[in-house]
């Protein structure tokens, strides 16, 4: 059980914390999130396929809990810290250097449906096929709003409003 | 509320002929117009320049950079550079990695064991994955193309971390 864990911990953390921390732009919840996420994938007991399949459930899940909890009446009844991502990112391990701050900044501004898969298509390196398969839409849905996600960044990065 | 009488005169009513003397020919007028600013608006480009024009776009270096993110093709490639099979790399593996949302694509490159050698993977909006082998050695420092732009990037990023 422990070493389970210590791999989840290990494998998907800086993942699923950042995927987390885009959603909650918040370091204590994006780790509440992250956390609650592994929660779950040690209760849930239908087999796990592979560690695709693996990978995908948790990102799924947690995308889910994030999205629970900013739905959630506590949550609006708050005013969350808000961080800005790159001082966040300092405390974790990235694979890449963020050049351009301010269109990750803008990414962040965007509704949920094109931030998520903007932010797995282009920081998280991920192919259509499998966002499409994360967020359970279908290709020609996240293509779609690959495109006006982008369209929508320009504005922000123009007019400074979505 | 009465029912409107309709006066069943029979035949088809004569309508008056608006139509002034010098408009008599009115479309076929602008359009001619119109083809002879639109020849004005591209210069004095005589038919076979035009064709020319529109050869060199089709496999020029002119569509790289228009659109919805850059656009490579076969017919884009140089010397230095040709396409080669994509090994699905990471980020974490790259040496070098850009980041374009607004342009619609990402780069990686890694440098290879050859040396002036970059393999460069674009993946793009519409979902197309290419690599490609980049020869810095062969592109000329005042490039404009975006992967050979970001070859010469990848190996600069190297020098810049030997230097400290």
């Amino acid at each position: 059980m422990e070493q389970r864990w210590n791999y989840l911990v290990e494998e998907y953390q800086s993942m699923l914390y950042r995927i987390a921390f885009s959603n909650m732009k918040n370091r204590a919840d994006a780790e509440d999130a992250v956390q609650e996420a592994f929660l779950r994938y040690m209760k849930d007991e239908k087999p796990i396929q592979n560690k695709e399949h693996e990978k995908a459930w948790l990102i799924r899940t947690t995308i889910h809990i994030c999205l629970d909890i900013l739905k959630s009446g506590w949550y609006q009844r708050t005013v969350a810290w808000n961080e800005s991502f790159v001082s966040a990112t300092q405390n974790i391990y990235l694979p890449y250097q963020v050049k351009d701050d301010r269109t990750l900044e803008a990414v962040l501004q965007l509704p949920v449906h094109y931030r998520n898969p903007i932010y797995l298509f282009y920081y998280e390196d991920y192919t259509i096929h499998e966002i499409a398969g994360v967020l359970n839409e279908k290709e020609a849905t996240i293509k779609t709003r690959l495109r006006r996600g982008r369209e929508e960044v320009k504005k922000i990065l123009t007019e400074g409003r979505p | 509320m009465g029912i409107q009488e309709v006066k069943r005169g029979g035949g088809v009513p004569e309508y008056p002929n608006t139509r002034k003397p010098d408009q008599a020919e009115g479309f076929q007028e602008r359009l001619r117009q119109n083809m002879k600013y639109r020849g004005q608006g591209r210069g004095n480009i005589t038919g076979t320049d035009v064709q020319k024009e529109k050869v060199k776009e089709k496999s020029g270096m002119g569509r790289i950079g228009a659109g919805p993110g850059i656009r490579v093709n076969s017919t884009a490639l140089t010397d230095a550079l040709q396409t080669v099979e994509v090994k699905h790399m990471s980020y974490g593996e790259s040496d070098n990695v850009r980041i374009a949302v607004t342009e619609g694509y990402t780069l990686k490159g890694k440098i290879q064991a050859q040396e002036a050698q970059v393999y460069v993977e674009a993946k793009y909006e519409d979902g197309r994955l290419e690599a490609y082998q980049v020869d810095t050695k062969r592109v000329p420092e005042a490039t404009e193309h975006a992967i050979e732009r970001f070859a010469l990037e990848t190996i600069g990023e190297l020098n810049k971390e030997e230097g400290k």
